[in-house]
């Protein structure tokens, strides 16, 4: 899978570029609008992160441009949280997706395999990881075959982990995706951690190996080790 | 073009002036013409008189004329200037005075001239002379005569023209008197204007403090200068607000970069575990995003400040919102065994945008939760009051608020107790959210607090009479 990175501040494309390989992918980083430009015309990409905020030639306008072309490739596009204009313009200008920076690393990532995967969604039902199982459908829970007593929060909140099992999950995603809220305030936060600490209660204490772990500063991440 | 003077004293004294003048005008007018009909009247009166004399000097003559027997015994010698003309009822001139030298008492009589208590008329002379003409008719042995006789206007109108010029000598004068006075009447009125402008532009944003001084704060001027330093005394409090927000705002974006920068800095002084450097880094990733957090809420309160925000509004029973609110955060009492109790009136409808309100009201209940004691109790009251509106309140019985922090607490980073409530992770903007959220709605929220007694805090909002209340299919996905 190759993403080409349109990014002119140099130290978050660097972070981009080595997030992403970490991750399998190969990266190509464009530091000015001509340039990504150039390089979309000339190479085939899977993916194109764009910053809006590009010098030289305008994000937009590279978008704009290629969609004319007919380049079907999927755009996600990086703006400024005040720009919200921007942010319209790009997804009618033909973007699929729209991050706000500062963006957390996670999200990125979330975003990046949602594109990639377009097209062909695949909707467990039946999850499963380690000797963590979760019955979608009849809201079932089990660890060690033993049922799992779980609120309706705590179970979605599980499913959403579990989805992303292995993968590092912000606080930001949880808020979006999991307490359908459109901003993280303060309190939410809160919350959150009360529901992550009820949800470790009943997963993971009563068994040697734990699942559920914090990354500090980033978020929760559902894994077998460490 | 138009001509139209500069400042306020130049044009009080011009429109002084010009109504003055109108009114002399007038005044004069009216005065001239009532001398004029007075005089007239003393005029006809004389006229009348002089008839009876005259009629009593007719002498016939011979040959059918008249002739005016002029040293009548009672009267001696008529006046001089009077015209008289005696006409026969046929038309025919019987007499003419030779003072006229044969022109004409205007035209010959009509038949009946004379006959009723006619008033005298004005005619004119061939020669252009206004004469004062009174007809009688009279009998002469028998025969009947019509007898007219006129005086020269000459001295009324000389009289009438002499006061006319009096008062016109005397306009110009009174104008300009009138006007000189106006102008130093209106400078001295207006004076303190000018005192006040110059002491308001010794005022800028640096000395608020200073007050123009008001002589009579009862007369308009003294209004004017009150209204004036009410205003800087609001424009004051909002620089104090915000150099105060200034203050506090570097304070808070100093605290989490300084953070980050001695983390960092004495994690690199020596050689650590990959476990360590985690530990290192994560840290600095809180601080990176309580940064991120306090930058959010400050771009949205600016937005909010510029009117950037759209209020989807809806019509929502506030209790209904209430429930909502408490239900997404009453986890946080749960862990602190505290009891929320939601009590109030279903049906208060309030239009307002769900998310927004909902979001102002987490606030309150959450900072109830957070400065309340373990196994407290915490109210929630939805109620009506007076004049078509509603009340939130949201009770505590947490520490309480001192008086003397009260009037800051939903000011921008203000916080009652700066140590504890940087730790417990909050931006110290959730309270003035909460303000500028139900102030956009056109409610406003207040705080009662009793020190050590905890501390209610109360959102007032129109409330909406015939509400129409989204159907659960169109609620928010």
């Amino acid at each position: 899978m190759r993403i080409l990175v349109v990014e002119d501040e140099t130290k978050v494309a660097r972070a981009l570029r080595e997030g992403l390989e970490r991750e399998k992918y190969e990266v190509v980083v464009a530091p000015t609008g001509e340039e990504g430009f150039f390089l979309v015309n000339e190479e085939e990409f899977d993916l194109v992160i764009l910053d809006l905020m590009l010098p030289g030639r305008d994000g937009l306008q590279v978008l704009a441009t290629l969609r004319k072309r007919g380049l079907q490739t999927p755009v996600l596009i990086l703006t400024a949280r005040d720009a919200v204009e921007d942010r319209v313009q790009g997804l009618d200008k033909g973007a699929d997706d729209y991050l706000v920076k500062p963006f957390a690393f996670p999200e990125l990532l979330a975003r990046v395999r949602a594109l990639l995967r377009r097209g062909r969604t695949e909707q467990l039902l039946q999850l499963k990881f380690s000797d963590l199982e979760l019955d979608v459908t009849g809201r079932k829970a089990r660890r060690r075959g033993q049922p799992l007593e779980l609120t309706a929060r705590e179970f979605e909140l599980l499913e959403y982990l579990l989805r992303h099992k292995e993968q590092i999950v912000s606080r930001e995603m949880l808020a979006r995706y999991v307490w359908k809220e459109t901003a993280r305030a303060t309190p939410l936060d809160n919350v959150m951690d009360v529901h992550i600490n009820r949800l470790r209660r009943k997963v993971d204490e009563p068994f040697d190996r734990k699942l559920i772990h914090t990354v500090r500063g980033v978020g929760f991440v559902l894994r077998e080790e460490l | 073009m138009k001509l139209r003077p500069r400042n306020v004293r130049s044009r009080l004294t011009l429109w002084y002036v010009l109504v003055l003048a109108g009114l002399l005008a007038l005044y004069a007018g009216v005065a001239s013409l009532f001398l004029f009909l007075s005089l007239r009247e003393d005029f006809d009166r004389n006229l009348l008189q002089d008839i009876e004399t005259v009629e009593g000097m007719l002498e016939k003559e011979p040959n059918g004329l008249v002739s005016l027997h002029a040293s009548h015994p009672d009267t001696g010698e008529p006046r001089i200037g009077h015209f008289i003309e005696i006409w026969s009822p046929q038309g025919l001139l019987l007499y003419r005075s030779p003072a006229l030298q044969g022109q004409a008492l205007g035209a010959p009589p009509a038949p009946d001239e004379g006959s009723d208590d006619s008033t005298p008329s004005t005619v004119r002379l061939r020669n252009g002379a206004r004469v004062r003409l009174a007809s009688s008719v009279y009998s002469i042995e028998d025969q009947p005569v019509i007898l007219r006789v006129a005086y020269s206007e000459e001295g009324l109108w000389r009289e009438l023209g002499e006061f006319a010029g009096v008062l016109l000598l005397g306009f110009p004068i009174a104008v300009l008197l009138a006007g000189l006075g106006g102008y130093a009447l209106a400078r001295k009125t207006l004076s303190p204007i000018d005192s006040m402008a110059n002491q308001a532009k010794q005022i800028s944003a640096a000395r608020l403090d200073e007050r123009l001084s008001v002589e009579n704060p009862e007369d308009e001027l003294g209004k004017l200068g009150t209204v004036f330093n009410d205003m800087l005394g609001r424009l004051q409090s909002a620089f104090d607000q915000l150099r105060r927000f200034t203050a506090d705002a570097s304070h808070e974006l100093r605290t989490p970069l300084t953070a980050m920068r001695s983390v960092g800095e004495v994690a690199l002084q020596d050689q650590r575990s990959p476990a360590q450097y985690r530990d290192v880094i994560g840290s600095m990733l809180e601080e990176v995003d309580r940064l991120t957090r306090l930058s959010e809420s400050l771009l949205s309160l600016s937005r909010a400040d510029a009117g950037h925000v759209h209020l989807g509004k809806e019509d929502i029973s506030l209790l209904q919102l209430a429930k909502e609110a408490v239900s997404s955060v009453e986890v946080l009492a749960e862990e602190k065994r505290q009891r929320i109790h939601i009590e109030g009136d279903e049906t208060l409808f309030v239009s307002a945008d769900r998310l927004i309100l909902r979001q102002a009201i987490v606030n309150l209940v959450d900072n109830a939760i957070k400065y309340s004691p373990m196994e407290s109790l915490i109210v929630v009251r939805v109620e009506q009051t007076g004049g078509q509106r509603a009340f939130l309140e949201v009770v505590d019985h947490g520490c309480g608020i001192p008086r003397e922090h009260q009037p800051y607490v939903f000011d921008r980073f203000y916080r009652v107790d700066k140590a504890r409530s940087r730790e417990s992770g909050g931006t110290g903007l959730g309270l003035s959210i909460t303000k500028w959220s139900v102030e956009a709605h056109g409610g406003a929220v207040t705080l009662k607090s009793e020190d050590e007694n905890g501390s209610a805090f109360r959102i007032t909002l129109p409330v909406i009479e015939h509400p129409r209340p989204r159907g659960p299919e169109r609620g928010p996905q």
